[in-house]
């Protein structure tokens, strides 16, 4: 049970700035996920956390305690690579005890919890076969127990579930979750896929060249989204330019009502938008926000239909019951619900 | 079809067949006179009886233990010497640094060049007449050349052993470097974040992953020093020399008969060295594993 805090962390090679003033905190026994595309950061991030990268400035705190002089080995802080990477001179169990072993930790005591382990990891009976003997899921299964083993204060994992298939990933998805819960052990999870993020994590850091983006729960990034960029992450491009004034939104589709509550917008101009399952085919008259829009091309998804819609200039889409039926090129009136809609900063668009 | 499965049964050995009918003539072939010789079949000299005569007259002498030992001492520490030196080197140069191309080139420099060079550039160096002496001499650290320790032709053979590092050094480098390049930095960085000091990550992480590669060339490594003559014999005392030195010794000697006890040592530095070979195998696999 570590509290983490991130504070201003840089790291920079050369010329590029690979992590930009990065500040946030992470709760004890909280599971955190860095999200964001390839090369944004966030494996460098968790190199900082490691030590295996010094950064170029700021401070990473483990309980208020700078990591900045600990080395790597005295840090606790243990990282499962996206490779499985077992050691490939070492049996199963000797992978799994590595960690106790250069604790000094004595044989009997380090059998033990090597066994308590791979039961842990569903892989009872294995520690005594050899890593290349074992399947992609099993090895990193394997990695894990290596990791866990040592009761690490923070676990980083980088990427792991990227290199198995889509089965196996939703079971480690779910052994990872119940194991992290169990133990509370503080977790640092990255991956570039926003549904192992939302599915995973209790927060998402979002980042983009470096720079965090949001840092929020994962239902925010879909209610909540700081900027276009990041509902386009989320995907969600349906934006509607307007000048905001109070509880309303003047657009080139008329005025619009928003809750004035719900949304931080200042006044002016901004960029209205409203998640493809929240805006509504069939529109209820006396709710009011109801707009004209063009139907550019449905597509039938199996569980819903997929709309496009154009709204005033802008392509909408729009997720409708599957039985959704119209003719492409006709005009519809779809609603925008006053409390569905969320409003960006326009300079982002 | 019987013929067409015949001839694709036989082709790959038909093919390794001059290659392999080389190696078996020339050194089976060689193995087989010798130890024909050895056992007192030698015809040049009316000798046909076959006997272990020689054998016993080589063991029952000193000189041939004396011998052993001063070759199987020179073999041992060189081959571990070279080992150390160059997993420790090769450790250094997989570090990109500035400069590390040239000194990875310079590292590599002295492979392609025969040991008897070698061996002269040694004797240019360090024999008591040699540059490093002069230089001593010139900055008054000695006051005479002769004053320089004694490191050619000395009982415990240092320019035969600096001889051999400068040339197998490299050799079991290289191989050690390929092999660390390939590995690359993540094995270590994960034993970092299990708690690996940088002791225990050579130790238990790099030494197990290196190991194939320093055995297979130590290996070869031990067996050429062991057997090879020219290098004691240009840089060694005269007693006690190396086996192959006195077997070379012996079967140079203008008297016939002592070709038998020639052939005898050579077997029997033959078959010590495999006896060692796979000794130092065995305990070198099982000294990584535990």
């Amino acid at each position: 049970m570590t509290h983490v805090v991130l504070r201003d962390l840089t790291r920079r090679f050369g010329g590029v700035t690979a992590v930009d003033r990065l500040s946030l905190e992470i709760n004890s026994g909280e599971l955190v996920a860095f999200l964001g595309p390839s090369g944004c950061g966030k494996t460098t991030t968790l190199r900082m956390i490691t030590g295996l990268l010094l950064p170029t400035s700021g401070d990473v705190l483990f309980d208020n305690k700078s990591m900045i002089t600990v080395p790597t080995e005295k840090r606790g802080a243990v990282m499962v690579f996206q490779k499985h990477l077992l050691f490939p001179t070492m049996t199963v169990g000797q992978n799994v005890g590595f960690g106790l072993r250069m604790q000094g930790v004595e044989k009997r005591e380090m059998q033990r919890r090597v066994d308590e382990m791979l039961e842990l990891v569903k892989l009872p009976g294995f520690a005594n076969r050899r890593a290349h003997e074992l399947s992609g899921g099993q090895q990193q299964r394997v990695a894990l127990a290596r990791a866990l083993v040592v009761r690490p204060k923070v676990l980083l994992l980088d990427e792991p579930l990227a290199n198995l298939d889509a089965n196996l990933r939703l079971e480690m998805r779910e052994l990872i979750r119940n194991i992290q819960r169990e133990m509370s052990i503080t977790t640092v999870f990255v991956t570039h896929d926003q549904e192992e993020a939302v599915m995973l994590a209790d927060r998402i850091a979002l980042m983009f060249d470096g720079l965090l983006q949001q840092y929020a729960q994962p239902q925010d990034f879909y209610q909540r989204p700081t900027s276009a960029r990041v509902a386009h992450f989320f995907r969600n491009d349906n934006l509607l330019a307007g000048i905001r004034r109070g509880a309303q939104v003047e657009t080139a589709l008329g005025t619009l009502e928003v809750d004035a509550d719900r949304t931080q917008q200042p006044d002016g101009k901004v960029l209205v938008t409203v998640r493809p399952e929240d805006v509504r085919l069939m529109p209820n008259p006396d709710e009011g926000n109801c707009v004209e829009a063009k139907v550019l091309l449905q597509v039938y998804m199996g569980t819903h239909t997929q709309v496009q819609l154009d709204l005033a200039g802008h392509t909408w889409m729009v997720h409708s019951p599957a039985h959704f039926q119209a003719q492409v090129g006709q005009t519809i009136t779809v609603q925008l619900p006053r409390s569905n809609i969320w409003l960006l900063p326009e300079s982002a668009s | 079809m019987r013929w067409l499965s015949l001839m694709e049964k036989i082709r790959a050995p038909l093919m390794v067949f001059p290659a392999v009918a080389l190696i078996v003539l020339l050194f089976f072939g060689g193995l087989v006179v010798g130890l024909g010789q050895s056992l007192g079949y030698f015809p040049a000299i009316d000798s046909f009886e076959l006997t272990f005569r020689y054998y016993g007259e080589v063991l029952s002498d000193n000189t041939f233990f004396e011998s052993l030992w001063q070759t199987f001492r020179l073999a041992l520490l060189s081959t571990v010497m070279s080992s150390i030196l160059a997993i420790a080197i090769a450790l250094v140069l997989r570090n990109t640094f500035r400069g590390s191309r040239f000194f990875t080139f310079l590292f590599q420099l002295s492979i392609p060049i025969p040991h008897l060079v070698a061996a002269a550039g040694i004797v240019l160096l360090v024999s008591q007449s040699g540059i490093i002496a002069r230089a001593a001499y010139a900055a008054g650290l000695i006051d005479a050349p002769r004053d320089f320790p004694v490191m050619v032709f000395d009982r415990a053979g240092t320019a035969i052993q600096l001889t051999y590092l400068w040339k197998e050094v490299p050799f079991i480098g290289i191989v050690v470097l390929a092999i660390l390049q390939g590995i690359g930095p993540q094995y270590e960085e994960i034993a970092r974040t299990l708690g690996a000091n940088a002791w225990q990550r050579f130790r238990y992480v790099l030494l197990p992953l290196i190991m194939p590669g320093v055995l297979s060339t130590s290996i070869i490594v031990f067996a050429y020093v062991f057997a090879s003559y020219e290098i004691p014999l240009l840089l060694g005392v005269r007693h006690p020399t190396t086996l192959p030195v006195l077997a070379f010794q012996s079967y140079q000697d203008p008297d016939l008969s002592l070709r038998p006890q020639a052939m005898a040592m050579s077997i029997i530095l033959t078959l010590i060295a495999v006896v060692l070979l796979v000794a130092y195998k065995r305990l070198a696999r099982y000294a990584v594993n535990t």
